[in-house]
């Protein structure tokens, strides 16, 4: 009996020790990458990208924004040529800013869903002019995000005719001038108010703090929520948006040239485009706005836990990076009027959208499979 | 072995066993429906993933609720000894048909449950302690064949030798993968998350896991080190249950542990149980042995000795099957592989037919986000969502569709890659044991079991 239990013993202890050898001599195989317990901490990493990235990139957007709703309030004081070039300017300028916070879907923006108040396209013509003619209705269901935003001023300042004095005179002579007027300040308004909820939410309202100590992964702690919102806005609004659906990659080749962001103002297209990648970009690596220093990120992050491509040991990092660049040169070779290149150099576009593609997998599956991070939204790629 | 199937032993661990196992598994059909889970997994989605060749198991619309309270009744009558047999049967039935409706929440752990359900309707767990030996005195008995304990033990026991096997591979013990990506999302738990950032916790979690795994049925059946092991249970599976989003599966682990432990620990439960239920000393001990029919007897040792056969046999099923197993997960179900893999996928499929339709679908249209995210990582369930979408496109006019998938699959870390070809057309692709040649081949290589 005794000597039964001891073989037992011993050939138990062989049996780890044959284990442990195996693995054992694993560890120093592929010398694992340091884990940088700075890096990996999330309390960092989220509070660069509120004080150093959300914050004043929100800021950034105020002044721009705030700039323009002066403009527009001068030319609906005095509709002239002169005031319309400069509405039309800080419009320009508000509305590429705004291409640095519409990523930004993850807390106040997230719950308010801010950018359905501020950049649903292509715009409802019909629904704005029935809205000007019965001169009320509410901007607050799914509806009436198509006749607001930035998408309607640009109807409304660009698009109402070919001539500038046939523009500024539907502002002046027309029958319904003063309706019209009245609805650019409704426009103006309504943003503001939606901006100001979700801006005063991070600045005074305690957001911030809300959001740099919720650290945990799960779906509704700040990373989740945020890389969520990060991954959703590349894939929905600037992949497919801005290329995968007015191309028609998405659509069975059914071009839709008129489906461009910015459609009336016509050149302003690849800039928002491009100004809206490149903040994808920059706030993966982690680009403070307002030093141009990269700072605690995504970038950091999944170095700090060491995330690479298993099989060829290639960093995460440096593969999704290069990715980026793969659709920035893309990018590089378009005219600045988008609706013009799907007319004529199609397959342009359509290789845009291959290229981001591509940086959409890696986001969506590889990003967020070395975090852990679950994919909560839901697709609507065929919509 | 003659000898063994006439040992007898101690009825008060099955009792007990029969107990906690009834109120465990009462309690998970309880949390299951106060979630909310019976309308969101088997209500409102508008398709389903049946298992081949039960594709005859679907949910019953608004008698699911049914089949669930049925379900939860025949724990409760278990948990209390009233009507055992029906009650056994009722539960191994209806459990069994709720995990069987879809295969997108298929859990090891359901399949553990829907075993010793089967194991348990041959058992005499009711004739000690229960109420239908209350009522039918002649059914009581304190003793009971020791093979009946044994065979509990011995499911547990294969179990967990077959999930420690199953960790014996290189992407486990040599990469520390999964444990390496999954751990240092809790590094900010309080006292051990910092741990989580140190490169080699990972590789001790990962081999004290495989240890544990192959070693826990022996330390547990041998008394010298049951303490410790039973110990060793308890801080294991808690710690599972902290890190990871397992459910219920720790603490059924938990409790079954128990059932190793000697009669005389369950029997200072019962009289626990009896001095507060004031149940007389002669209904606890009525010196009687619980003793089948010879012929019955015969028939059940020989049912259990097929149905170990086919638990010794049937995880190894997937060296049936060409290609990476974690890869193609063609006999990656039912087999105690459990934590072994980071998965993540994206599947965007196309349909098209010869007269120039064409659509790309919209997933969300068709699943709910946990069927798609199954969906995307698993060949079978690509290939069943493929026969959906051609019926639902034949139905909307097209003719003969063919269907295509953009895929793209990541396993452990690996970056992602196609798990079927594009160019493979599902639609006329059928649904098989046989191995699905239409899988993508793995390009990397994981060695071990």
């Amino acid at each position: 009996m005794n000597q039964f239990r001891w073989k037992q013993i011993g050939f138990a202890c062989a049996f780890m020790a044959a284990l442990w050898a195996c693995g054992g001599s694993g560890t120093d195989t592929p010398t694992p990458t340091p884990t940088d317990q700075a890096s990996s901490d999330r309390k960092a990493m989220l509070t660069n990208i509120a004080d150093n990235i959300i914050v004043p990139s929100y800021a950034n957007f105020k002044t721009k924004f705030d700039a323009m709703v002066v403009k527009s309030d001068a030319f609906a004081a005095k509709p002239d040529k002169t005031t319309l070039t400069d509405f039309r300017q800080a419009w320009v300028d508000a509305y590429t800013e705004w291409q640095k916070v519409e990523l930004f879907d993850v807390g106040p923006a997230e719950q308010y869903t801010l950018r359905n108040f501020f950049n649903i396209y292509p715009t409802s013509v019909t629904g704005i002019e029935d809205y000007i003619a019965t001169g009320s209705g509410t901007f607050d269901v799914p509806a009436s995000y198509p006749k607001q935003g930035f998408p309607a001023l640009d109807y409304l300042i660009n698009g109402l005719d070919t001539t500038d004095d046939a523009i500024v005179a539907r502002y002046t002579t027309a029958a319904d001038a003063a309706k019209r007027i009245a609805y650019l300040k409704r426009l103006t308004t309504q943003m503001n108010s939606q901006f100001t909820t979700v801006y005063t939410a991070w600045t005074t309202g305690g957001y911030r703090d809300t959001f740099i100590n919720c650290t945990a992964l799960n779906a509704g702690c700040s990373t989740g929520k945020l890389v969520n919102g990060f991954v959703l806005n590349y894939e929905r609004y600037i992949r497919s948006g801005k290329f995968g659906i007015p191309s028609g990659a998405m659509t069975n080749g059914t071009v839709a040239p008129d489906k461009v962001e910015a459609y009336y103002k016509k050149d302003l297209s690849l800039t928002l485009a491009k100004t809206a990648h490149q903040a994808s970009i920059d706030f993966f690596n982690g680009k403070n706005v307002k030093t141009g220093q990269e700072g605690p990120s995504l970038k950091t992050y999944l170095n700090g836990i060491g995330a690479k491509d298993s099989q060829t040991g290639k960093s995460l990092v440096d593969i999704i990076n290069a990715q980026f660049e793969s659709s920035n040169q893309k990018l590089a070779v378009l005219k600045a009027n988008l609706a013009d290149e799907i007319k004529s150099n199609n397959a342009a576009m359509v290789a845009v959208y291959t290229e981001m593609q591509k940086v959409v997998r890696m986001l969506k599956v590889d990003m967020t499979s070395a975090m852990s991070i679950t994919i909560t939204y839901t697709d609507n790629d065929g919509d | 072995m003659r000898d063994y199937f006439h040992k007898t032993t101690s009825a008060a661990p099955l009792a007990v066993f029969r107990m906690l196992f009834g109120l465990m598994l009462f309690g998970s059909i309880v949390r299951f429906w106060s979630n909310g889970w019976i309308a969101d997994l088997y209500i409102t989605p508008h398709y389903f993933f049946p298992f081949y060749g039960f594709e005859f198991v679907k949910p019953l619309g608004q008698y699911t609720y049914v089949l669930f309270a049925i379900c939860g009744l025949s724990a409760l009558l278990i948990a209390i000894g009233l009507f055992y047999r029906v009650a056994t049967v009722s539960l191994f039935v209806s459990f069994t048909y709720i995990e069987l409706m879809d295969k997108s929440t298929y859990l090891n752990h359901y399949y553990f449950t829907s075993m010793v359900c089967l194991l348990l309707i041959f058992l005499p767990a009711h004739a000690y302690f229960s109420v239908d030996a209350y009522r039918h005195r002649s059914l009581l008995a304190d003793q009971i064949p020791v093979w009946c304990i044994d065979s509990l033990k011995l499911f547990v026991a294969l179990l967990y030798m077959f999930a420690g096997l199953a960790k014996l591979n290189s992407d486990w013990l040599l990469h520390a993968q999964p444990l390496r990506i999954w751990l240092p999302a809790h590094n900010d738990l309080p006292l051990i998350g910092f741990l989580f950032n140190y490169p080699w916790v990972p590789y001790v979690f990962s081999l004290f896991g495989c240890l544990y795994d192959l070693s826990i049925p022996m330390l547990l059946w041998n008394s010298s080190t049951r303490s410790l092991a039973y110990i060793a249970v308890v801080v294991f599976h808690g710690l599972t249950a902290m890190l990871f989003p397992i459910g219920m599966f720790p603490y059924i682990m938990i409790v079954t542990a128990l059932i190793f432990f000697p009669a005389s620990f369950h029997q200072t439960i019962i009289r626990q149980l009896s001095s507060w239920l004031s149940i007389s000393y002669q209904f606890t001990r009525p010196q009687r042995l619980y003793s089948y029919q010879p012929i019955v007897a015969n028939l059940v040792i020989g049912f259990f000795a097929i149905f170990f056969a086919f638990q010794v046999v049937f995880p190894f099923r997937h060296l049936l099957y060409p290609g990476e197993l974690l890869w193609t997960e063609q006999g990656y179900r039912f087999s105690w592989r459990v934590m072994l893999m980071e998965k993540a996928g994206y599947a965007q499929f196309t349909v098209k037919d010869q007269s120039g339709h064409q659509t790309i679908v919209n997933n969300t249209a068709f699943l709910t986000p946990l069927q798609e995210k199954m969906m995307s990582t698993q060949p079978d369930m690509l290939l069943q969502y493929a026969h959906i979408l051609r019926d639902y496109y034949t139905q909307e006019g097209f003719k003969n569709p063919e269907v295509y998938v953009d895929s793209y699959v990541t396993l452990n870390g690996r970056l992602g890659r196609p798990l079927v070809s594009p160019s493979v057309n599902l639609a006329d692709k059928e649904d098989s044991f046989k191995h699905k040649e239409w899988i993508t081949s793995f390009n990397d290589t994981i060695s071990g079991l």
